[in-house]
C-alpha cells in the first residue's frame, strides 16, 4: 500500500548537524529498540554497527506485525534512512550468541555467527535488544499434531512471504480453514485478523479470562468480533484431538470466573482443523545466565540497572528486558539504553 | 506559505505510543497523548492549532500567536499564568508549567521545523496514523488513501466480504 513518508529512527536530529565521535557502538537486533537507540547514537555522532539474524533489519515491526497495521515501506524507508544518510552498517543473516546458542523463530536466515565476547572486544559498548522470539507451550496432549502453529511462526512466514523471502506455500494455508486461536494478546489479535484477511471459514478465539483482562484491550477483541470472529472467553484448552497425524478438532475446558481453574466436567469439543498457539511471546537473550557477568532471569529477561547496564561495556534495552511489550514502549527503552550509552561513552 | 497540519488517521493508530515517546524525548513533556477508549479506538490526540483559535481571542497578554506555518505559539515571557486558554480550548491541550509559572503547549515541534524535520510524532509514528504537511495537500491524500484501501481491500479480500 502506498505510505505518506518513511519512518524516522534518528528523529532527533537533521544529519548536516552530526560530527563524528570516533566512538564505535555494536547493536544487537534491529527492532524497535535496537533502531531508536541505533538512530540515537548514529544523530551524536558514533558510529553504529548494527547485527540481525534476519535477512533485513525492522524486527518484529517488520516481520511480524501484520501488513495491513505497520506498513513495509514504512519500516524500510526508515531503515535504509539509517544506513544511507547515518552511515549506520546493517549485518544481516548474522546470529549473535555467548554462552549457549538458543532456539528461536527466524534462525533459518541465520548465515553467520559471531560470539558476544569478540563484538565486546572490538567496539566501545555492545547494546543487546534481542526482542521476543520464542514461544511457550500450551502444553496439552497432540501439540506436535500437524496443523498446530504459533501465532508467531504463523504471522513471521505470512509476512516472510510478503517479503520474498520464502514461496507463498509455506505459509499455513488457512483459507477455507476451521481456526482456533489460543491466547488474548495482541499477537493473537493479529493472527485472527491475519487469518480473516486469508480467508479463514470460522476463526475462534479462546481466553482464560474475561473480555476485560484481555492483554490486547478491549476494543481489539471487539475489532474482532466486528469481523464475525468468535471470542469465547474463559476458556482452557486440555487437548488437541487427531485424525491421522492432522489436528481434527480441540477439547476445551470451562474456566471459573473466580478461582481460574477448570470445571471438571465442563469439557466440550470443537471442529477444528488448525489450531493457533498465541500465548505470550518469551524473551530471547543472546546469552545463558551468567555468560561475562550477564545475569538473566528465570523468565529470560536480561537483568539491568537503571542505566540499562547488564555487565562491563553490555546494555540492554527493549523487550528483552522488559517482557512483551508495544513498539513505543520498546523504543522508549531503546532511547534511554541509548542515552546511557552516550553518557557512558563520553564520561566513562 | 499554507497552513501545516497533523492529520491524525483513526483507522491506523494501534495504540503503540511512540509518538509520546518522540514528543517527552525532543520536547521534555508529552504534549501528545493516546488515549485507549475501551471498546472503540484508540487516539492520538495534540493541539490542534485551530484556525480561528479561542485560547488566541481570550488571551488577557497577547502571548499566545500564530507562525506562518499556522501553528499556535505560546511566549513564556508575555503568560501570566491566568488559564484562560485551558478554560476556554475545547480539547483542554493547555498544560502549566509548575516550574516557570506558565503554560505550555503543543508548539508543532518549532525547532524541528526550523531544521526541515518533521514534527517529532509524525517522525516516530510507524503506522502513518500521523500525517504532516499543508492542509491542501494531506487532505485530498487522505481521500486518495481511503480510495486506494478500499480498492486492495476489495481485491484481496472481496470473495471473503461477499460471504
Amino acid at each position: 500500500m502506498r505510505i505518506y513518508d518513511h519512518l524516522r529512527f534518528s528523529f532527533m536530529c537533521s544529519p548536516q548537524r552530526v560530527r563524528g565521535t570516533g566512538h564505535r557502538v555494536a547493536i544487537v537486533g534491529a527492532g524497535p529498540a535496537g533502531l531508536f537507540a541505533a538512530g540515537y547514537l548514529a544523530c551524536m555522532g558514533h558510529e553504529v554497527h548494527v547485527y540481525d539474524k534476519l535477512p533485513e533489519p525492522g524486527g518484529l515491526m517488520l516481520f511480524v506485525i501484520p501488513e495491513f497495521k505497520v506498513s513495509i515501506p514504512r519500516v524500510k524507508g526508515g531503515t535504509s534512512e539509517l544506513a544511507d544518510v547515518f552511515n549506520v552498517k546493517f549485518y544481516t543473516r548474522t546470529k549473535v550468541f555467548g554462552g549457549a546458542r538458543s532456539k528461536e523463530e527466524g534462525d533459518a536466515y541465520v548465515t553467520k555467527e559471531v560470539e558476544l565476547k569478540d563484538l565486546i572486544k572490538d567496539y566501545d559498548a555492545v547494546l543487546i535488544a534481542t526482542g521476543t522470539w520464542s514461544v511457550g507451550k500450551l502444553n496439552v496432549p497432540g501439540e506436535d499434531l500437524r496443523g498446530v502453529y504459533s501465532a508467531l511462526e504463523y504471522l513471521f512466514r505470512a509476512k516472510a512471504a510478503r517479503l520474498g523471502h520464502i514461496p507463498r506455500d509455506e505459509v499455513p494455508q488457512l483459507r477455507g480453514r476451521r481456526v482456533a486461536i489460543v491466547g488474548g494478546d495482541i499477537m493473537a489479535v493479529d493472527a485472527a485478523l491475519e487469518a480473516f484477511y486469508d480467508g479463514a471459514g470460522t476463526i475462534y478465539v479462546f481466553y482464560e479470562g474475561t473480555i476485560k483482562d484481555v492483554p490486547a484491550g478491549e476494543y481489539c477483541i471487539r475489532s474482532l468480533t466486528d469481523r464475525g470472529v468468535k471470542f469465547v472467553e474463559l476458556t482452557k484448552p486440555k487437548s488437541i484431538v487427531g485424525d491421522r497425524g492432522e489436528v481434527a478438532g480441540i477439547e476445551l475446558a470451562k474456566v471459573d470466573p473466580r478461582t481460574r481453574e477448570p470445571i471438571p466436567g465442563s469439557e466440550f469439543l470443537v471442529d477444528v482443523n488448525i489450531v493457533i498457539n498465541a500465548t505470550e511471546v518469551k524473551p530471547t537473550p543472546p546469552v545463558a545466565n551468567g555468560y561475562l557477568g550477564i545475569k538473566v532471569s528465570g523468565d529470560g529477561r536480561i537483568v539491568v540497572n537503571e542505566r540499562h547496564v547488564a555487565a562491563e561495556k553490555v546494555f540492554a534495552a527493549g523487550d528483552v528486558v522488559l517482557g512483551p511489550t508495544r513498539v513505543g514502549d520498546a523504543a522508549l527503552d531503546g532511547l534511554y539504553a541509548a542515552e546511557s550509552i552516550h553518557e557512558y561513552l563520553l564520561y566513562g | 506559505m499554507g497552513k501545516k497540519i497533523i492529520l491524525i488517521d483513526l483507522s491506523r493508530c494501534i495504540g503503540c505510543r511512540a509518538c509520546e515517546v518522540a514528543c517527552e524525548k525532543f520536547n521534555g513533556a508529552s504534549k501528545i497523548t493516546v488515549f485507549e477508549l475501551e471498546d472503540v479506538l484508540t487516539m492520538p490526540l495534540n493541539c490542534r492549532h485551530c484556525e480561528k483559535a479561542p485560547c488566541i481571542s481570550i488571551c488577557p497578554t497577547d502571548a499566545l500567536y500564530t507562525d506562518e506555518d499556522g501553528a499556535v505559539l505560546l511566549s513564556p515571557l508575555k503568560c501570566i499564568g491566568c488559564m484562560m486558554c485551558a478554560i476556554v480550548c475545547p480539547f483542554g491541550i493547555p498544560e502549566f508549567d509548575e516550574l516557570n509559572k506558565v503554560m505550555m503547549k503543543c508548539d508543532l515541534c518549532r525547532d524541528r521545523r526550523a531544521m526541515g524535520l518533521l514534527p517529532a510524532c509524525v517522525a516516530t509514528c510507524p503506522t502513518d496514523a500521523l500525517v504532516y504537511g499543508d492542509v491542501n495537500e494531506v487532505l485530498p491524500r487522505k481521500r486518495e488513501y481511503v480510495a486506494q484501501k478500499a480498492i486492495i481491500l476489495s481485491k484481496e479480500v472481496g470473495d471473503v466480504l461477499l460471504k
